[in-house]
């Protein structure tokens, strides 16, 4: 078993209003110090993670590719340098449209990212504007062609769907225009509101109507249906991928590979214990400059969160949960409802039921 | 032992908000009763619950001297303030010889003054009307003081004006007590007659009964024996309330004090019973107007959590040690398992209990829609109700009684017309309408008690802007048209949603409230019906269409942690849910049909209010 590699960078050009994850606008001056910070921070894991074998890197964010094609290359030499990386393994870099042009592109390839996941969200500029992205369409053609001719021949396009405004009809002009572009992998995920953002404060006070549960239904739906057609194989809820390009580091979360984060509130996971690093970017400077590991909590995994966790991760990549550990019952009821098949020995979700997929885990979990 | 002459007893009456409890701080504070820095708002109230609801619910008895040309005792009772207590207040009146009538200046007469009014003099006291909050600014004395002589039948210049708040004339008054309110009667010699107008359970000393002496000499330490309860027991103590409890060695005729009864068990002395002495010095004839109280409105409670059942059956049994009014038997519904239909005097009481036991005995608890106690005539056989599911099928019996009320209402005589809407949609029948002044008017109506215990009273508030009071009282039970409508949920009908309504409103009832259940319940894996029926003929209909999204979107970027927080939580919530069938009801909808309720009769009052 393989272990992940995650480098959270925190960095953003602007802030989008659904978005909740740990990343600022206009503290680029921060981004070499961050850079050392980084590699610092790999040093002090370094020993304690020795004889684990990486077989992905994963560079997340916020956006990574707000960051030099120089920076990112050294960086990446240095996390080789302190971690055991397999030959082949899978080196993905999250990529704003906006952020990266041909050049950059080839750079990256050049310094051995092999996988580029680029944030297009959707092709309807309407979309784009509820969702407060400050890219247009043309933009994702830009830069998918730019990514095609610098070499990169494993790409993912994010996709939104749900947003206010958005039709069904709009969905399915976004999956035609994803699908003509013919990336390897789609992740297509159903807008979810926060409410600590800037969207789920107007959601919450009325000023933005929230997502309508069944329209997402119906796009989820259309999904499966549009890129299943094109050859994509569905592997996870929100997760679809020509046969071979599934995202081996994502898998790894989902199937309980260890991981080390590296970064400002990234996570880790290793031998049934999770830990999370402080979350403020200046706070993790602070303390990793001081050579301290910047750990901002833990938690030992009970048995009921394994059960839980188990149930709920191998539910979502299609895995299923054996026959026999679930309750008799509760997985008839689900298997005549359609929600649930077998195959295997396993109780595998079907495609309505991993919309549902909430209902399944708690009922099969308890 | 004071000499009979130089006591006096006295209440005072008042419609709520009209300023009683502040009129008794500044009397404990001008007769010295409470030292200045011992002094707090509602000394009285002594509950904590009874002072942020700024209401009195438990009678308090407290003694007082005030030096006049001799010192006199005198013995203020306060009263319970609202419409659920009724008896209880005819009980403290009944301790008293007289009664301070006090009336707001700025608001005149409402409807618990002339019900209180009428109760102190049915029950022969002497009534010394006063104005309240003369210093705001919009009292108004002069018609204040004209309305009030004109019920009372004094000169209104006669009327005392004063203000509870900084206590202007609040002396005067007090030597207004003492010249008007008779000295009690009763003599020494006779057997001990003693009125319990109140009771508590203390928990250290048992059963503690406020009681007046009527005739006789209450002993601190004898055998006593109560005359409704017929029970015996060996009494600790007696005392009066100064206002600490300060022990007496006896309580001689016309004092008023408590008595601590040696029984553990409140209902042996409830409100209206006579204390006498054991033996052959008991009286002959008890005091009389003794009544069993009676619940006027029922309610299932249940725990939320099944397993609390025996924690609740014991806080019922430890909050009825002193709340001789709340009775309870234990049920069982389908929908919601083992619990009890328990009886309260009104929707007030109703509350405070339910809040007791979540507040005092860390209880979560679903309470149903309140209904009215039913009895349903069959030959010669009355069967009582309490429980609408507990109705038997139509055609199985003659007809149905329901109780009924008399209620008063004063109103502005703008809103007179407002007022007879409300009261015709809920199937009143107008006795009369009087009026106070030309501005004012007194109504009275008949009305099921069944129309007015849920959502009336905010009715008619929001109707008349706040201005309009209300006050009634049981007169009965009359025959009416009256039938079941069940709530079938996925097919099965759920017994904790049936009601007992008019056939007249049965349609539109059952077509409101499956429309709020559909609302109220969360969609689930399939597509769930509900009807509403009666008997076999369904009346209304509803579908919530099964649930097809429910699932985290993303779960990428190693946070597995938070992802599964949001499963817990809501697995917690899921706990909260209650299964009746295949279908997760939240404990919200149990009690949907009171919001039912109030929308029927906002619509009902749009309805009729085009017509001329």
């Amino acid at each position: 078993m393989t272990a992940g590699l995650y480098v959270h960078v925190p960095f953003c050009l602007t802030r989008c209003g659904y978005c909740d994850f740990n990343a600022y606008a206009g503290l680029g001056h921060l981004a070499s110090r961050y850079v050392d910070a980084l590699e610092a921070e790999a040093g002090l894991w370094a020993d304690a993670w020795q004889g684990e074998r990486f077989g992905s890197v994963f560079l997340g964010g916020g956006t990574p590719t707000t960051l030099d094609a120089d920076e990112l290359a050294r960086l990446l030499a240095r996390l080789r340098e302190r971690f055991d990386l397999e030959p082949g393994a899978e080196v993905t870099i999250e990529a704003n449209p906006d952020t990266v042009d041909e050049e950059k592109l080839a750079a990256l390839r050049e310094a051995g990212y092999t996988r580029l996941s680029m944030g297009a969200q959707s092709f309807d500029q309407r979309v784009l504007d509820a969702l407060e992205r400050v890219h247009g369409p043309a933009s994702v053609h830009r830069a998918f062609a730019a990514a095609r001719a610098a070499g990169h021949t494993d790409v993912n396009l994010d996709l939104i769907y749900g947003a206010n405004g958005e039709t069904l009809a709009s969905w399915r002009r976004t999956l035609e225009e994803t699908i003509a572009l013919r990336p390897e992998h789609v992740s297509a995920y159903a807008l979810t509101i926060e409410p600590a953002t800037p969207l789920g404060r107007k959601v919450q006070t009325g000023l933005v109507p929230g997502p309508e549960p069944d329209l997402q239904a119906d796009m989820f739906d259309l999904a499966c249906e549009l890129l299943g057609e094109a050859g994509y194989g569905h592997y996870e809820v929100s997760n679809w991928a020509f046969p071979g390009f599934e995202c081996r580091h994502n898998l790894g979360y989902w199937r309980k590979q260890p991981y080390l984060g590296l970064g400002a509130g990234a996570h880790s996971y290793r031998d049934g214990r999770r830990w999370w690093n402080v979350r403020p970017p200046a706070e993790y400077l602070d303390v990793v400059e001081h050579g301290q590991r910047p750990v901002g909590g833990e938690e030992r995994l009970t048995p009921e969160d394994e059960r839980l966790e188990d149930v709920f991760l191998k539910l979502r990549i299609l895995e299923g949960v054996p026959v026999a550990s679930v309750d008799r019952d509760v997985a008839s009821g689900f298997l005549q409802q359609g929600l649930l098949r077998r195959r295997d020995g396993h109780l595998v979700p079907t495609e309505r039921g991993m919309l549902l997929l909430n209902e399944l885990v708690l009922a099969l979990a308890g | 032992m004071t000499e009979t002459n130089r006591l006096r007893n006295f209440c005072i009456v008042a419609h709520i908000d009209h300023g009683k409890s502040t009129l008794a701080d500044r009397i404990l504070e001008l007769t010295h009763a409470v030292a200045a820095r011992d002094m707090r708002d509602q000394y009285l109230d002594r509950m904590d619950l009874e002072r942020e609801r700024g209401i009195t619910i438990k009678a308090q008895a407290v003694r007082l001297t005030y030096q006049l040309d001799d010192t006199y005792v005198l013995n203020l009772i306060d009263t319970p303030g609202h419409v659920d207590f009724t008896y209880e207040v005819s009980r403290s009146l009944a301790a008293c010889e007289g009664a301070v009538l006090l009336v707001d200046a700025a608001q005149g007469i409402e409807a618990q003054t002339l019900a209180n009014f009428h109760l102190a003099r049915d029950a022969g006291l002497a009534i010394i009307p006063a104005l309240n909050k003369i210093d705001l600014p919009q009292a108004d004395p002069e018609e204040t003081a004209r309305e009030v002589g004109e019920l009372v039948g004094w000169d209104p210049k006669d009327v005392l004006r004063i203000s509870a708040k900084t206590g202007q004339d609040v002396p005067a008054l007090l030597q207004k007590v003492i010249e008007l309110v008779p000295a009690p009667q009763g003599r020494r010699e006779d057997p001990l007659r003693a009125l319990v107008f109140d009771s508590t359970f203390d928990a250290y000393r048992g059963v503690v009964a406020y009681v007046r002496v009527k005739d006789g000499v209450l002993p601190s330490r004898a055998k006593i024996h109560l005359m409704a309860a017929n029970a015996d027991s060996e009494a600790e103590e007696c005392g009066v309330f100064a206002p600490e409890a300060t022990p007496m060695p006896e309580l001689g005729p016309g004092e008023v004090g408590y008595l601590v009864t040696g029984m553990k068990d409140v209902h042996l002395a409830k409100v209206g019973d006579t204390v006498t002495i054991a033996g052959k010095h008991r009286a002959r004839e008890p005091l009389p107007g003794y009544r069993e109280p009676k619940p006027m409105v029922w309610s299932g409670l249940y725990p939320a959590e099944g397993g609390d059942y025996t924690a609740l059956r014991d806080a019922l049994d430890k909050l009825k040690l002193n709340d001789a009014a709340l009775q309870y038997e234990p049920e069982t519904s389908k929908a919601l398992g083992f619990g009890f239909r328990c009886g309260f005097l009104g929707l007030l009481h109703m509350d405070i209990v339910k809040e007791r036991l979540e507040r005092e005995f860390g209880l979560e608890l679903i309470a149903t829609a309140p209904n009215v106690e039913f009895h349903v005539i069959r030959g010669n056989e009355v069967i009582v109700v309490h429980n609408p599911s507990e109705m038997p099928a139509p055609g199985t019996y003659d007809h149905v009684e329901e109780p009924v009320v008399l209620a008063t209402i004063v109103t502005p005589s703008t809103y007179l017309g407002a007022v007879l809407e409300l009261c015709q949609s809920r199937r009143g029948e107008l006795i009369d309408i009087t009026y106070l002044s030309p501005e004012r008017a007194e109504v009275h109506y008949r009305l099921p008690l069944a129309e007015i215990i849920f959502d009336f009273f905010d009715q008619l508030k929001s109707k008349t802007r706040g201005y309009a009071s209300l006050d009634y009282e049981p007169v009965g039970y009359e025959r009416a048209d009256l039938v079941r409508v069940d709530i079938l949920l996925h097919g099965e009908p759920v017994d904790a949603f049936s009601s007992v309504v008019h056939r007249d409103k049965a349609a539109q009832y059952g077509r409101q409230l499956v429309e709020r259940l559909r609302e109220l319940i969360p969609r689930q894996l399939f597509d769930v019906a509900i009807q509403a029926a009666i008997g076999s003929r369904v009346v209304a209909r509803e579908t919530i269409k099964a649930k097809r999204k429910d699932v985290l979107a993303k779960c990428y970027g190693g946070d597995i942690t938070r992802k599964r927080k949001l499963l817990e939580q809501q697995k917690k919530g899921k706990a909260r849910l209650r299964r009746v069938g295949r279908v997760d009801v939240p404990q919200e909808a149990f009690i949907a049909a009171l919001r039912v309720d109030q929308r029927a009769g906002q619509k009902a009052g749009q309805r009729t209010g085009g017509k001329p």
